[in-house]
């Protein structure tokens, strides 16, 4: 397994973030669904090995993120693609991802090939040479994407990653992710579950920092029968989860 | 788990530029160039060492020892403000930009990675300060007779430079937030304030001054004496301290950079790892100990008027002797020699020298040359041969002195102020150290001999006394202690004078080659002139 976590908490102050996550995830695009303020975020945190969490355990890519040494193994191994991407407005498109395939510390006569291979996976070799503060968002998006898999991750976390992309990007995206998730474990968090519907193989529903479903997007998609709110059946099954849970929590 | 292969079609984007580096640290450093904010403040750079360092080196003579007093002054004082201000910004980066989050995730430890952005900010600000260091002394070299470049305050200067920077960047990195870059600005400024009014009171003080604000006296502005680095070496006692103590806040301050928080990230996070906790322990610690030791030694620095300032626990004794040169002489006939670091200002002093000496050739005692000697020791042949001895010292007259460049120095006022001088020196005879001055017989032959070759009257104590009036009586006079003591007002001195000017040049020859003698003994009094 890739992911292992055993009830993982994650708190800020007063609030808990994360509360008592228990997953384990092996090779494939796993979705990870939920309402704003679900705690999707924070756990991608705590697997991206940002956050480390306030109490159980993580392990990933059969490793400790807890022990320096490991973390640093973890880290040559994980692309990460934050909910808000920061970028240096000077850089060129290929120079960003350069910078970062250097800071995850690629061997250095890989990164030319690999920022080149990476640049086109997102289709923006055309753009390699333009500074990114000549991009419009739906290209910060994919140089976001492209730095987060220049390494060839082993472990690819995802955060709201076609937010900003035009539907044929979307749909290029989704293959892109399909393709990756034939040997790696990628991640997506979205609330777009149209994303999952396509492209995951394996999908959990998180709500008040919980795991309140976890299955495929047909188990899913079952849940939602006879639930009228939502414009798909996928959708319809993620309002009846939540409902569900939330009728759970009120009681 | 192996890599993704992710290639599943052929990459059409190749960059010629993209050619393997052994190492990755030297390409990021290369990304990290290439966007240092540094490049663009340059234009800002040149425009303040134009207006700043490069015309007050302009101005100062062309000797090593003072031009080079310019790049760890004024230079250093705006390039360290300016580089602190700019590393704090560039430390507050990850901050401004969001990034934090990315970055946490990546495998190269933070502190490397800021390492490798201070590192790109240190270069661009030392390789600016530099290019001003290589124009003054390209300038110098141009304009210089003798001497070479001295080095240390260059390595102190490049050290300030990246002290500075490595304040900046930790203030910055420690408490990232928007006005940061500003406020370090104004305080290294204000710092180099308080420190260079603290070194300036040192050097104003007597030789009972205490050695600590030594590590500072670099940014007052020039040597105290022009002579240092001239007659001889300039040790490079306080310049080793001060390396020592800006090399310590440097690597002190590297050492806490790890101590820094990822931004974005709140509450409990990470802790660095025990290598890295003890590496920069260690940097601290021996950053620390640098510092407190340059301090310590500083403490025991002392001031020497010919060399400059001392640590004895660093004094090479090779820096106490003189340094051997061959003066450059000009004129045939009475020849005025100077030391060949002020070669330019031989023609400044031969003129006037020439013209005075031409109106007391053949007279017994007459000086057949001029020397320049260090101004700090007694001439070494007084009274014994007819060589008049001068010095940077001795020729400060109104405006000019040897402190101006050569050019500002030929000036009417620099001109009679060396004929004064000259003449004095010889009615009177060879200086004492304890002489009490011209008698008023000795002033009028010299007013006298002065007035024959153009230049006004010597500005002896009587004559530039305000309230004193020609014709006043001595007694009403609270002036010079031989006019007082002679009993001769200035009217009296300036009657005399005038009788002595009016007769012709044969007679005041045969005139002052019978009573010289008796002229400088003080036996001839005012009265007796004819």
């Amino acid at each position: 397994m890739n992911i292992e976590l055993t009830d993982v908490t994650r708190t800020f102050g007063r609030n808990k973030a994360v509360d008592g996550v228990s997953l384990a995830v092996g090779p494939g695009v796993f979705g990870l669904l939920g309402p704003n303020g679900a705690g999707k975020t924070s756990l991608l945190r705590m697997l991206a090995t940002v956050l480390p969490p306030s109490s159980g355990t993580v392990r990933l890519l059969d490793k400790d993120p807890g022990r320096p040494a490991a973390r640093t193994q973890i880290r040559r191994r994980l692309g990460y693609l934050p909910q808000n991407l920061g970028y240096y407005p000077s850089f060129t498109v290929a120079e960003f991802v350069e910078y970062f395939a250097l800071l995850k510390e690629m061997p250095a006569h890989q990164v030319p090939k690999a920022v080149a291979a990476a640049v086109e996976q997102v289709d923006l070799g055309p753009r390699a040479k333009a500074r990114l503060r000549t991009l419009s968002g739906g290209m910060l998006r994919r140089v976001g994407i492209a730095q987060a898999i220049v390494n060839g991750p082993d472990l690819l976390l995802l955060d709201e990653p076609t937010a900003g992309l035009d539907p044929e990007q979307r749909v290029a995206f989704r293959t892109l992710i399909r393709d990756l998730g034939q040997r790696a474990t990628v991640v997506v968090s979205t609330h777009l579950v149209e994303d999952v519907g396509t492209a995951c193989s394996e999908v959990a529903l998180m709500a008040e920092g919980k795991v309140v479903f976890r299955g495929t997007p047909d188990e899913l998609t079952a849940q939602g029968e006879g639930h009228e709110i939502g414009d798909s059946p996928l959708e319809r099954g993620y309002g009846a989860v939540l409902a569900a849970s939330r009728k759970q929590v009120a009681a | 788990m192996t890599a993704v292969a992710l290639t599943p079609r052929p990459a059409r984007f190749r960059p010629a530029r993209f050619r393997p580096a052994r190492f990755r640290t030297v390409r990021a450093l290369r990304l990290e160039f290439k966007h240092s904010p540094v490049v663009r403040v340059l234009p800002i750079l040149a425009a303040l060492f134009y207006v700043n360092a490069y015309r007050t080196a302009a101005g100062f003579p062309p000797t090593w020892t003072v031009r080079a007093s310019v790049i760890t002054g004024s230079n250093l004082v705006f390039f360290s403000v300016i580089a602190a201000g700019i590393a704090a910004w560039v430390a507050t980066r990850e901050g401004r930009r969001q990034t934090g989050d990315l970055l946490a995730t990546t495998a190269r430890v933070a502190w490397a990675r800021q390492a490798t952005v201070l590192a790109a900010t240190a270069f661009w600000m030392v390789l600016a300060y530099l290019a001003g260091v290589a124009v003054i002394y390209i300038q110098t070299a141009r304009q210089a007779t003798w001497g070479g470049p001295p080095l240390w305050p260059v390595a102190v200067g490049v050290m300030g430079v990246a002290a500075s920077c490595a304040v900046g960047f930790t203030c910055g990195t420690l408490l990232p937030g928007r006005f940061t870059a500003p406020i370090v600005a104004v305080a290294v400024f204000a710092a180099w304030f308080a420190g260079v009014a603290a070194a300036n009171n040192v050097n104003n003080a007597s030789n009972g001054m205490k050695g600590t604000s030594a590590l500072l006296v670099a940014a007052t502005g020039r040597p105290q004496n022009i002579d240092v680095g001239v007659y001889y070496h300039v040790p490079p006692d306080v310049s080793i301290a001060q390396v020592m103590l800006m090399g310590g806040v440097l690597l002190g301050l590297l050492g806490l950079l790890p101590a820094a928080r990822v931004p974005g990230v709140r509450g409990l996070s990470f802790a660095a790892g025990r290598r890295l906790t003890v590496v920069a322990a260690a940097g601290v610690a021996c950053g620390v100990a640098a510092s407190a030791t340059a301090f310590a030694l500083a403490g025991t620095a002392r001031y020497s008027f010919t060399t400059g300032w001392e640590i004895p626990a660093l004094l090479d004794a090779a820096d106490d002797q003189p340094v051997p040169y061959t003066l450059d002489c000009t004129g045939s006939v009475f020849k005025v020699c100077i030391h060949p670091a002020f070669e330019p200002y031989l023609g400044a002093m031969s003129a006037p020298l020439q013209l005075a000496a031409a109106e007391i050739a053949g007279l017994p005692g007459a000086p057949v040359r001029a020397e320049m000697t260090t101004g700090n020791t007694l001439p070494a042949v007084a009274g014994t041969t007819s060589v008049y001895d001068y010095s940077t010292e001795q020729e400060g007259f109104g405006d000019a002195s040897f402190w101006a460049t050569p050019a500002i120095a030929r000036t009417a006022d620099w001109e009679q102020g060396v004929q004064e001088d000259f003449i004095t020196w010889f009615v009177s005879g060879p200086a004492e150290q304890d002489s009490p001055g011209p008698t008023p017989a000795e002033e009028a032959v010299a007013i006298a001999l002065l007035a024959k070759i153009g230049a006004p009257v010597p500005q002896y104590p009587q004559f530039s006394q305000p309230g004193t009036q020609p014709g006043a009586s001595s007694a009403s006079s609270t002036s010079g202690a031989s006019a007082t003591q002679s009993g001769a007002s200035a009217a009296q001195i300036t009657a005399a004078a005038s009788g002595f000017e009016s007769l012709s040049s044969a007679a005041r020859h045969a005139w002052l080659a019978a009573n010289l003698a008796g002229l400088r003994s003080g036996t001839i009094t005012l009265a007796q002139l004819p």
